[in-house]
């Protein structure tokens, strides 16, 4: 069987095929020429060539027994002549190489030509009394592959597949049984009568029949065949047998000529070949690129390229061959399949509640509680109340929850989903139809016996810190010494709809809002279901993102995605549901917005039937996405889809990092002009150079810790403080990269390497904490990515002033200040304090871990790049080892 | 209840005297936020002698036999579904005597020698009583079965010869929903069979939409003071019925809004118009009829029934009004709270409660439309706190509510083997105080679960002082799972079975073990589950693609390649020659026979 490597080497070059064909050995060429030869004349039709020499089991004679040698020759047409010629030979000529030409001569002209041919006329003509004529090479072919297969058998007795042990001498066989099956009008009896031939043969039962040897090397020795024939392979030849002719270490094999053209004896074939191929593998081909000096000029090129290819991914992401429609992946959930009866007289008794409450506007925390309280008593349901007080940025929030649980009717309080209304949505507007609508909804629910699940109705003074205690509460997460716990209580929830309808008069569509804490969303069925819900069954628009029109076109995508990935990079609580989300409850708000005629008993049929979908749920919601980005109500992208675009950032600093540490390994540029480029040479100690770690390290961990301090500034400091504190910190930022490089370079002297190894390690954590990110909130791991995307390329200037400043001010323009800075810039209506309050309460209350990335990953980073850049590394003699 | 209790006991003493062998009652109670409690309960007993001689009259046949294959002596059976308000409806149904925790719940007391021969028992029992109730009590295997010590005594009278033998199991399957396919063969134990009396009122469409209902079997023996020991069977369902929902026809279950003119309003609001209105339904107690709330009539009295026995009882002030067909006798107790109605045997019965009428506007009309229900000695509840797949508690608030007695009760848990609780993390404190109080938990008695074969079962003897609330806390671990143990419908959680809590009676000579039972109920546990979808084996796929690649690239990188010529002195064209020679030495014995003599004769040449 021909060896795979050679093959392929030989086919990596023609010369190789040409130089295959060059060593060929004798008697493999006469075949071959004979078939061709054959072949050609059967062309001619007088001949009739194939009539006369092809093994017919009912013309076989004392006369024409000439058959029995020809038959191999003759082929039925050009593709089973091709076919058979390229199987043969490298079968063939290993036989050859192996045993000699006089040898094969002498087997090939008899017993391995007339063996397979006796037996196949006796069994055609006595056994099964037919009469198909056979012809060609393959009874060859079958014929060496048995004997090498009974080689290899004896070697190698079994090819293990699964827990099968199949023998390996059946794999002819099995080839048999393909071409039998695969080829038309091929002979499986021929065949099968080589393959047994050949089995003999491997088995030794008929070395007997070969010449003896000293005859043969006599009529060598007399005839000097050696001498006199090309490409023929002598008795002493073979004596080397297949693998006599590997390099020995006295002659080391010239590595430029891939063919062996010393050798005389074509039997070199496996040595020399495959040795070259190997070695110029080995140590030209991977060590030369390793040492390449180019190589480690590709890095920066290959950070850009990610960078590039994962912002251009993202914007491919709008186009419809990369995003998805959305579809309900729960079956269970069956959104708008059931008809919703809210309405009619509840209209009445809307209306009545809203009277209430409209009365309680302007009131205190606990008079509204107490009038909602004997409404929801009056309904039939058991409330409850819970205090919460949180304190953030100097403010206290306070407040107190209300809560009414309607019991399952058959249920026993194993599950629930909750129905949420803020007295004061996000903006601080009196939530007038949302409050009255889930008081209807909780009477209208009650007369329902359908509820597998508990309902929770829940009535919150905020929007973000009511629901937040409540639901930390629920989980026994809380502080208990600034929540309550709740005093009453059902089981796991399943899913929970906000309602935030502060919106007077006939509204035209819905509005969705999804985005948790930290970016979390909740589980996409849930979205799919209240859009199929409203937009579906209701006829209503869905919106998303604020986009209040939407043309389902590319930029409208877009927009809508940026926004998206914008709001989950914040990672701010955007409604009552947000807090819900953590806790793997899913959750959304519904807003209503614009101009129509839909009226506040729509509403209450979406919540309706969104609640009987949920109510259907057999399961947690797990089937659908958690990590996703929509770009239309009813596209999205999944996180296989987005996730390589922030992961592409990400990776640009590790390649940079991984870079710069093998560089600072390497001797710098002047050490390397030494001309020892060939590692081939014998040389084997490549010079390395020992890094100085203290230094780089030190830098990076003090960047780090010092990261602590904003941190704290910004989630302790009052909010009066919070401007003043902003503005020193932003200017004690600027100057601090300048005060800092100047004490290095007074003080350490830090040396190229030792900026290479600071750049290296910042960059390193950057890319891990980067890619680990991603995976959680991807638009923060992107936003922070494609900021920091600058320190990618800086590095000292030691001679150029111009270039070091022009860096350190283009690097002062991206820092975590300036960011901040040019947000309130661009959203205007934002001041500086607004942003830093709203971001101190999201991490005091909701736990909202966006300042650490800010300030304890993208911040030390860049502090690192801004000492790289006003570097003034100085030359010393680098220690060799 | 005890009340009612004792009631009953005034013509179930008579009925051992009479002999008389079956009796059946209907008891309806009107509960606060119009509900009503409707208590179903027959009676039959059979002589031992007869029972031996598989002279079975009354007593089922099917059950009967079934209970001498597996050799028990006393059978209680639950089937429940929904959970008994306690705060609004007060102490429940036969003291709790007669109710599970949802699903199934089975204990048996069975005789036999060894533990093994118990549980062989055991096993054939829940088999057998799993085909009669179409119920998966077969479920109840070696992991749901526990051996309560402390919470259950028998019912009945054991002769001390065979109490050593006998052996207490208990098993329970919360997952179990109990529906129609359930109440048929309870009804086929009946020997009326629901074709006639009141058991023609029980309907799977009402029974099953009841807000809470408990279907009950207890098999116990009695020894009177004289004569023979019967055994006797109880058969009891209990359910408390939405009036508003139940009045809703059958045709038209639909609860659509009403028209506007059909609300009621509370006129004194100001803003009060014909398109806004204050609803004021639920504040009062709905009127109601036996036919609308059960769909039918009751079809005449069971001609096998005890006439001395009153088939239906109804607890309501006297001061209301009740109607009744022709032909029923109301016979008013004397307390002043409840009637009972003396029903011809062939006549179809009927019984309208009408709206309690004002007539004065006093201010405690709320108390004269019901009896005020009772209030339970002790209130429970049991929820999980903590959050994520790894680690939970248990929680479970007792509230005693008596201002002067306190409560002695045994608090009985059985958990699934997965729940793996930190017994030391047990916890009782009374609200208020800070610390724990170590007297609150008199006793403990633990059997640690074993993995896939047996679950955790957790007695505790516990004491509560009057008018306190008691925070009963441990913590537990969720174990993983094998692949194969997650059921089908993995992500919805695992049912962990209610607690029993089993107040004692104070003065221990009394005849009575259990004063009061009552359950909690069930939990649903999230262990972590694995994704079952296709992404999650793609992403497996790619993670194993991913982690082999990583270690050929590795290897590339890390590795240091040295060509031929640039390695030690031994060079690889030896090594390969030397490797090749160990992998294809063979081929050269092959050819070897041949060789040697070649190289023989090369030798010769040499020579």
């Amino acid at each position: 069987m021909p060896s795979p490597a050679i093959s392929f080497a030989a086919l990596l070059r023609g010369t190789r095929v040409r130089s295959y064909a060059n060593r060929l050995p004798l008697f493999t060429r006469l075949v071959l020429v004979a078939i061709v030869v054959f072949w050609v004349l059967g062309l001619v039709p007088v001949l009739d060539l194939r009539n006369w020499g092809a093994l017919v089991p009912d013309l076989v004679g004392i006369t024409t027994l000439y058959r029995l040698n020809t038959f191999p020759f003759i082929h039925l047409n050009l593709f089973h002549a091709v076919m058979n010629i390229l199987a043969l030979i490298p079968l063939l000529e290993r036989f050859e190489a192996e045993y000699g030409t006089l040898t094969s001569l002498a087997l090939f002209f008899g017993p391995f030509a007339t063996l397979p041919a006796f037996i196949y006329l006796f069994i055609e003509k006595f056994v099964l009394r037919a009469n198909t004529s056979v012809m060609g090479a393959s009874i060859w072919v079958f014929l060496l592959l048995g004997i090498e297969a009974i080689r290899t058998y004896k070697m190698n007795p079994y090819l293990v597949v699964g827990t099968h042990n199949i023998p390996t001498w059946t794999t002819p066989i099995a080839l048999l049984l393909c071409v039998a099956a695969l080829v038309p009008s091929s002979s499986f009896l021929g065949h099968l009568s080589g393959l047994a031939v050949g089995y003999f043969c491997g088995l030794g039962y008929l070395k007997y029949l070969a010449p003896p040897e000293k005859a043969l090397r006599f009529v060598e020795s007399k005839l000097n065949l050696l001498g006199r024939l090309p490409h023929y392979v002598s008795l002493d030849q073979k004596t080397y047998g297949r693998f006599g002719v590997l390099p020995t270490s006295g002659s080391p094999p010239p590595r430029s000529s891939g063919v062996a053209l010393g050798m005389v004896g074509s039997s070199q074939r496996l040595g020399p070949s495959q040795n070259d191929w190997l070695h110029s593998m080995s140590s030209s081909g991977v060590l030369r690129i390793r040492r390449d000096p180019r190589l480690l000029k590709l890095p920066p090129y290959l950070s850009l390229l990610c960078i590039v290819v994962g912002v251009v991914w993202l914007f491919l992401l709008p186009l419809d061959d990369y995003s998805r429609r959305t579809y309900i992946s729960e079956n269970a959930l069956l959104p708008g399949q059931v008809h919703t009866y809210f309405g009619g007289s509840d209209q009445n008794v809307f209306r009545a509640y809203k009277h209430e409450t409209g009365g309680l506007v302007g009131k205190s925390n606990i008079e509204i509680n107490d009038g909602l309280e004997t409404i929801v008593k009056s309904i039939g349901l058991k409330t409850s109340r819970q205090n919460f007080t949180y304190q953030s940025a100097g403010r206290v929030y306070s407040g107190e929850n209300l809560y009414a649980i309607l019991q399952a009717p058959r249920g026993d309080a194993t599950e629930a989903i909750v129905l949420v209304a803020a007295w004061e949505n996000v903006k601080g507007e009196h939530n007038r139809n949302g409050i009255p609508l889930i008081l209807t909804l909780a009477r209208y629910f009650k007369r329902w016996s359908l509820w597998s699940k508990d309902i929770i109705f829940l009535v919150t003074p905020d929007s973000i810190a009511g629901p937040q205690a409540w639901v930390d509460a629920y989980h026994d997460a809380h502080d208990s010494s600034r929540v309550d716990s709740l005093p009453l209580k059902s089981g796991a929830l399943q899913g929970a709809i906000a309602l935030d309808y502060a919106q007077e008069g006939r509204f035209e569509s819905v509005h969705i809002v999804y985005d948790g804490v930290n970016g979390q969303l909740p589980n996409l069925d849930l979205i799919n279901s209240v859009n199929s819900i409203a937009g579906g069954q209701m006829g209503m628009g869905v919106s998303i993102q604020e986009m209040w029109h939407h043309n389902d076109q590319y930029p409208d995508r877009l927009r809508t995605m940026l926004r998206g990935m914008l709001k989950q990079g914040l990672g701010l609580a955007s409604g009552p549901h947000s807090s819900f989300i953590p806790y793997h409850v899913d959750a959304v708000t519904l807003q209503p917005f614009g101009i129509g005629w839909q009226d506040e008993m729509a509403m209450g049929r979406v919540v309706e039937g969104t609640f009987r979908s949920l109510n259907n749920l057999l399961e947690h919601l797990h089937q659908s996405f958690f990590f996703y980005l929509l770009m239309q109500r009813e596209r999205f992208v999944s996180i296989g889809t987005y996730l390589p675009s922030a992961m592409l950032v990400a990776a640009n600093f590790t390649i940079m990092a991984i870079a710069l540490w093998v560089k600072s390994g390497q001797p710098v540029q002047n050490a390397k002009k030494e001309p020892e480029q060939d590692g081939s040479d014998g040389n084997p100690s490549t010079p390395a150079v020992e890094r100085d770690l203290f230094l780089p390290l030190g830098v990076v961990t003090l960047c780090q810790f010092l990261a602590v301090v904003p941190l704290y500034l910004f989630n302790h400091a009052t909010e009066s403080m919070l401007t003043p504190t902003f503005t020193i910190f932003a200017v004690l930022n600027t100057l601090l990269p300048f005060a800092l490089s100047q004490y290095l370079t007074q003080y350490h002297a830090p040396t190229t390497q030792q900026y290479q190894l600071i750049k290296s390690f910042s960059l390193l954590l950057l890319g891990m904490f980067l890619s680990s990110l991603a995976t959680l909130n991807f638009s923060l791991a992107l936003i922070i990515g494609l900021l920091a995307a600058p320190l990618t390329f800086m590095r000292p200037f030691p001679t150029s002033p111009a270039a070091r400043f022009l860096c350190a001010s283009l690097l002062n323009a991206v820092s975590p200040t300036a960011a901040l800075l040019i947000a309130t810039a661009v959203w205007r209506g934002l001041d500086v304090s607004t942003i830093l309050r709203g971001a101190a309460f999201a991490w005091d209350v909701c736990g909202m871990y966006t300042p650490v990335v800010v300030w304890c990953v993208w911040w030390p980073a860049w502090m690192a790049g801004s000492l790289v850049v006003l570097g003034r590394p100085e030359e010393r003699k680098v220690k060799t080892l | 209840m005890r009340r009612l209790l004792s009631f009953l006991l005034l013509f179930v003493v008579p009925l051992f005297a009479h002999a008389s062998d079956y009796h059946e009652q209907l008891v309806l109670r009107p509960l606060p936020l119009s509900t009503l409690l409707a208590s179903f309960n027959f009676r039959s007993n059979i002589s031992f002698s007869a029972f031996e001689a598989h002279n079975f009259r009354l007593f089922p046949r099917s059950l009967g036999q079934i209970l001498q294959h597996a050799n028990t002596h006393e059978l209680h059976l639950r089937f429940s579904l929904g959970r008994w308000d306690a705060h609004s409806w007060g102490a429940r149904p036969w003291d709790g005597a007669r109710e599970g925790g949802t699903g199934v719940e089975l204990w048996a007391w069975l005789e036999a020698e060894t533990d093994e021969e118990a549980n062989r028992k055991w096993r054939t029992l829940t088999n057998a009583l799993s085909g009669l109730f179409c119920a998966s009590l077969n479920f109840i295997d070696e992991t749901r079965t526990t051996r309560p010590v402390m919470s259950f005594q028998p019912e009945g009278n054991h002769p001390n010869s065979t109490t050593e033998n006998t052996h207490l199991l208990y098993g329970v399957l919360p997952h179990e929903v109990v529906c129609t396919e359930n109440l048929t063969p309870f009804l086929k134990l009946l020997p009326c069979k629901g074709k006639v009396g009141i058991a023609t009122l029980l309907d799977g469409h009402k029974l099953f939409d009841a807000s809470w209902q408990s279907m009950a079997i207890d098999v116990r023996p009695r020894c009177p003071e004289s004569g023979e020991c019967v055994l006797e069977i109880e058969q009891t369902i209990d359910m408390v019925l939405d009036i508003d929902r139940s009045k809703r026809p059958r045709d038209n279950p639909i609860p659509r809004p009403p028209p506007g003119h059909e609300l009621k309003c509370n006129t004194s609001k100001e803003y009060y118009s014909d398109n806004t209105c204050y609803p004021t339904d639920h504040a009062t107690n709905q009127d109601f009829s036996l036919s609308q709330i059960f769909g039918k009539l009751m079809k005449g009295t069971c001609p096998l029934a005890d006439p001395n026995v009153p088939p239906v009882c109804l607890e309501i002030p006297d001061s209301r009004n009740v109607y009744t067909t022709q032909g029923a006798q109301e016979k008013k107790n004397p307390d002043g709270k409840s009637r009972c109605f003396e029903i011809g045997p062939d006549t179809d019965f009927e019984l309208v409660v009408p709206r309690a009428e004002k007539n004065e506007e006093t201010p405690d009309v709320a108390v004269e439309e019901i009896v005020t229900p009772e209030t339970p000695l002790l209130y429970a509840e049991r929820s999980f706190t903590g959050h994520g797949q790894e680690r939970g508690g248990v929680q479970t608030i007792l509230r005693n509510p008596s201002p002067d007695t306190e409560v002695e009760f045994i608090y009985m848990e059985t958990l699934p083997w997965f729940m793996r609780i930190y017994l030391h993390t047990i916890e009782a404190r009374i609200e208020g105080d800070t610390g724990k109080s170590p007297s609150l938990i008199q006793e403990t008695y633990y059997r640690p679960a074993v993995d896939r074969a047996r679950g955790t079962q957790l007695e505790l003897r516990m004491r509560i002082p009057p008018a306190s609330t008691v925070f009963l806390t441990y913590d537990f671990e969720k174990s993983i799972l094998r692949y194969t143990e997650y059921p089908p419908d993995a992500n919805r959680g695992f049912d962990v079975a209610a607690a029993v809590i089993t107040i004692l009676n104070p003065d221990q000579n009394g005849t009575n073990f259990a004063v009061y039972n009552l359950r909690t109920t069930s939990l649903l546990c999230s262990l972590p589950t694995p994704d079952f979808s296709m992404p999650y084996n793609v992403i497996i796929f790619t993670s194993t693609a991913i982690a082999l690649a990583f270690g050929g690239m590795f290897n590339i990188l890390v590795r240091r390649f040295v060509a031929a010529d640039e390695g030690p002195e031994m060079g690889l064209a030896a090594r390969v020659k030397e490797r090749i020679g160990a992998k294809f030495g063979w081929i050269a014995e092959l050819v070897g026979k041949k060789g040697k003599g070649e190289e023989k004769t090369g030798e010769e040449k040499k020579g």
